[in-house]
C-alpha cells in the first residue's frame, strides 16, 4: 500500500517535472497567465540563447519539439482585401437561388413545394391523428394494452359495418371529416 | 443654453412666460424631440439611429393635377436581430426587385434562420402599407431596397487551452425594407457577352489628354 502511494507521488512529481520543461522550452515563464491565442512564432526571448550565443554552434542541436514546429505551418501572407472578400463571398455560386417549383395546393390552397406534402394539409391530418390517439390511450389505459385486432374509426351517428366486427372500435366525438374516407 | 438665457432673463415678467411657453412648442413639434438636446454627452454605445423608420414620416406636397401619380412607399425595418449580417445579406440580396407576394413565397420556402424574420417583416410592411400608407392593393407591391446592417454586438470571452483566451461576438443585424406600390420594374439579365461589350466601349470612349 505505501509503496503504491509513494509510485504514484513520484509520478505525478515526474509528470508536473515534464511539464514544466514543456512550458519553459514553449518560452512561458513557468506561470500560466491568460493572453490573447496569437498563431505566430514565438515572441519571447529565450535567457539562455542570449548567454550562449559563442557557444551556440559548439553546442549538440536540441530535438525540435512539437511546438518549435509552428514555424513551418501554413499562415496567411497578407490581409485579404474587401474586393478579394466580396468576389468570393458575392459568388454567384453562393448566392441563394430562387425556387420555381413551388405550386398551390389542389385541396387547400397553400403553398406547397412540387415534390413535398402541402403543409397544411398535413398539419391538419397530425392535429385529428394526435386525438385519436389521445382517445385509444384513455380506451387502452396504459402502455402496452395495445389489442391483437385492427383498429377503426367512428364519427358521430356511424355504425359499424359487416368489415368492421372483429376490430377495435375508437369513436371520436365529432363529424367525419371530408378528407378522411 | 439660449433657452437658459431667456430663462433668466425673463421669468418674471408673464410675457417672457408665453414667449417662452413658444419657444418649447416649437421645438417640441420638430422631429429632434427624439434625440437628447444638443449640450448633453452620451457615449457612443448608447446613441442609436432612426434614420430608417423616420423616413415614413416624410411629406411631399400635394400633386398637380397634369402630374403622374407618385407611387405610394412603406419603410419598415426590425433592429437588433440575433442574426449575423452577413448571413441575412444573403436573403436581403435575394428578394432584391421581386413582387412581395413572390418574396414570402422564397421565404416560407427556405430553411435559414433569417428567413422566418424576413418574411415576418414583410407582413408587417404590407399591413402598415394597405393601413397607414394608402395602398390600395396589398399585392401591387414590390421590393425597392432591402439590405441588412451591423447591430450592436455583446463581447464574451472564448476560453482556449493553455490558459489562452479570445474575444467572441455575439452579432445582432438590423433588416431594412421598403417596399413601393406597383409591378416590380423589368430587369434586362446582362450577361457576360453585354459586359465584356460595355467594357469595350469604355476604353474606346477614352480620350488622351496632352496629346500631339
Amino acid at each position: 500500500m505505501m509503496s503504491l502511494a509513494g509510485l504514484l507521488h513520484s509520478l505525478r512529481r515526474s509528470l508536473l517535472h515534464l511539464e514544466g520543461k514543456l512550458l519553459q522550452s514553449a518560452g512561458f515563464d513557468g506561470h500560466l497567465t491568460p493572453a490573447l491565442a496569437l498563431n505566430g512564432p514565438r515572441l519571447q526571448v529565450q535567457p539562455q540563447q542570449d548567454e550562449h550565443l559563442d557557444e551556440e554552434q559548439q553546442s549538440p542541436e536540441q530535438a525540435p519539439s512539437i511546438l518549435d514546429n509552428i514555424m513551418w505551418m501554413a499562415a496567411p501572407k497578407k490581409r485579404r482585401s474587401i474586393e478579394i472578400n466580396r468576389t468570393r463571398r458575392r459568388a454567384v455560386e453562393k448566392l441563394i437561388k430562387v425556387k420555381d417549383n413551388v405550386v398551390p395546393c389542389l385541396e387547400c390552397g397553400h403553398l406547397k413545394q412540387k415534390h413535398v406534402l402541402c403543409g397544411f394539409c398535413y398539419e391538419k391530418v397530425r392535429r385529428e391523428t394526435s386525438l385519436i390517439r389521445i382517445q385509444i390511450n384513455a380506451q387502452e389505459g396504459g402502455p402496452l394494452k395495445a389489442p391483437a385486432t385492427e383498429t377503426v374509426v367512428l364519427y358521430e351517428g356511424e355504425m359499424p359495418g359487416d368489415q368492421d366486427q372483429d376490430k377495435r372500435i375508437v369513436e371520436r366525438a365529432r363529424k367525419r371529416p371530408t378528407w378522411f374516407t | 443654453m439660449v433657452v437658459n438665457c431667456f430663462n433668466m432673463a425673463t421669468a418674471c415678467t408673464g410675457r417672457g412666460l408665453s414667449f417662452l411657453r413658444s419657444l418649447t412648442r416649437h421645438v417640441r413639434g420638430t422631429a429632434l424631440s427624439g434625440r437628447p438636446p444638443a449640450g448633453l454627452h452620451t457615449s457612443a454605445a448608447l446613441e442609436v439611429n432612426k434614420n430608417w423608420e423616420r423616413r415614413n414620416l416624410q411629406l411631399y406636397p400635394p400633386q398637380l393635377p397634369g402630374e403622374p401619380r407618385r407611387a405610394a412607399e412603406v419603410h419598415h425595418c426590425r433592429r437588433q436581430i440575433k442574426y449575423s449580417k452577413d448571413k441575412m445579406w444573403y436573403l436581403a440580396k435575394m428578394i432584391r426587385g421581386l413582387s412581395i407576394d413572390q418574396a414570402i413565397t422564397q421565404l416560407e420556402f427556405n430553411d435559414k434562420k433569417g428567413a422566418k424574420i424576413v418574411k415576418e417583416v414583410l407582413l408587417e410592411a404590407q399591413d402598415m402599407a394597405v393601413k397607414n400608407h394608402n395602398v390600395e392593393y396589398k399585392s401591387n407591391l414590390y421590393i425597392a431596397e432591402s439590405h441588412s446592417g451591423k447591430g450592436k454586438y455583446l463581447k464574451r470571452i472564448r476560453y482556449h487551452g493553455r490558459g489562452m483566451f479570445g474575444i467572441m461576438d455575439k452579432v445582432y443585424c438590423h433588416y431594412f425594407v421598403k417596399l413601393v406600390e406597383g409591378p416590380p420594374p423589368a430587369v434586362e439579365p446582362r450577361t457576360g457577352l453585354d459586359q465584356a461589350q460595355e467594357y469595350l466601349l469604355g476604353l474606346r470612349r477614352r480620350t488622351v489628354r496632352h496629346s500631339l
